[in-house]
């Protein structure tokens, strides 16, 4: 007689949780065509709007025994997984916030059942409805601002008027007086390169916000240094659609200007406003 | 001289290899460290975030690993 082997599989390995992307209204959403959504996080599952009200959720289904806690925490340290997943979602919230406007949740968000996810949305749907009116119709905006050392430091002799009467004094002095004064003059120049790039900085920032509804700095998680030097600061903009050209009009007129100083701005997006999404937790 | 200003766009479709290589890590910064955080019935905790980001962008900084990513996402993108 043949023995047919049933697996043993524990009920937690058939377990399905919800990954959420992106919250939008209800109306918004019935508009989208999901035929030509992307892909979800797990390429076999389907998107779909999770509705309580006038809002929906995006979401999708994914195996727990992937994305439950342990194994989540496990298949992080993956690099190309968890690469491979961020932007999926990306792609996923990326594609919504073109046509619609939404709340973008971060990375990772998942409930274990899909009632969950309708308490949310009827929990939080002040906030999120708060939200959404905030971001209709604008797109966030990155700055990042890149230093040249080497272009700072020499632009910095060239202006201050203090270090050349300086170095003028150094060259006519004696040799051992020469070196001290040397020594006073690097350690100036080196203060007045953070002072100067400071200044920047803040003169960027002070004329976008300008430009933008919102404004953000960001922190900088590592020290990036590119063939355009040293990422300094990196800011998010929040900026109406049809406020971009002169947003990146004068971004553009800020790096004409403080190039001689080795300055150097890079505008990416637009992304999905996940810098503006907070709300007054009650 | 390189002009001062560069501008990143980032198209749906997925654009240029090189366009989309740029924006990789940016774009992983963006969605692992940011977007509204909702509290309860998650199975990621939020702490751990910045770890994973911090872990991955050593990782790609390896070329191969980042091309992998970029292969897949362009599968991805094909597929959709």
């Amino acid at each position: 007689m043949p023995v047919i082997a049933i697996p043993m599989t524990g009920s937690r390995h058939n377990k399905t949780g919800y990954y959420v992307y992106c919250v939008a209204e209800s109306a918004a959403a019935e508009q989208l065509d999901a035929a030509s959504f992307p892909v979800a996080i797990e390429d076999d599952a389907k998107l779909e709007w999770v509705t309580a009200k006038d809002l929906a959720a995006l979401s999708s289904t994914v195996p727990l025994d992937s994305y439950g806690e342990e194994a989540l925490a496990e298949h992080l340290g993956d690099a190309t997984w968890t690469a491979v997943r961020a932007m999926r979602h990306e792609t996923v919230v990326e594609y919504v916030a073109k046509r619609a406007s939404l709340v973008p949740l971060r990375f990772g968000t998942i409930y274990i059942e899909r009632a969950g996810i309708e308490r949310m949305l009827a929990e939080k749907g002040r906030e999120l409805t708060q939200i959404i009116e905030r971001l209709r119709g604008r797109e966030e905006w990155g700055v990042n601002i890149y230093s040249d050392r080497a272009t700072l430091m020499s632009s910095i002799t060239s202006v201050s008027p203090r270090l050349r009467e300086l170095a003028q004094q150094a060259e006519a002095a004696s040799p051992g007086q020469s070196y001290l004064m040397q020594k006073k003059i690097d350690t100036l120049r080196v203060d007045e390169a953070r002072f100067t790039l400071n200044r920047i900085v803040d003169e960027v920032e002070t004329a976008l916000r300008e430009q933008a509804d919102d404004a953000s700095r960001l922190r900088i998680l590592k020290v990036e240094t590119t063939e355009h030097g040293e990422l300094k600061a990196k800011f998010a903009f929040l900026v109406k659609r049809a406020g971009f050209e002169e947003f990146r009009a004068a971004a553009e007129r800020l790096a004409q200007q403080h190039v001689d100083a080795g300055v150097r701005l890079e505008l990416t997006g637009p992304w999905p406003a996940y810098n503006f999404t907070t709300f007054e937790q009650t | 001289m390189s002009s001062p200003f560069d501008q990143v766009i980032i198209s749906e479709s997925g654009g240029e290899v090189d366009e989309i290589e740029l924006s990789l890590l940016e774009t992983l910064d963006h969605v692992l460290n940011r977007g509204l955080v909702i509290a309860g019935e998650i199975t990621i905790s939020v702490a751990d975030i910045d770890l994973v980001f911090l872990g991955l962008n050593v990782l790609l900084s390896s070329v191969e690993t980042a091309n992998e990513v970029l292969r897949r996402r362009e599968a991805t993108d094909a597929s959709a």
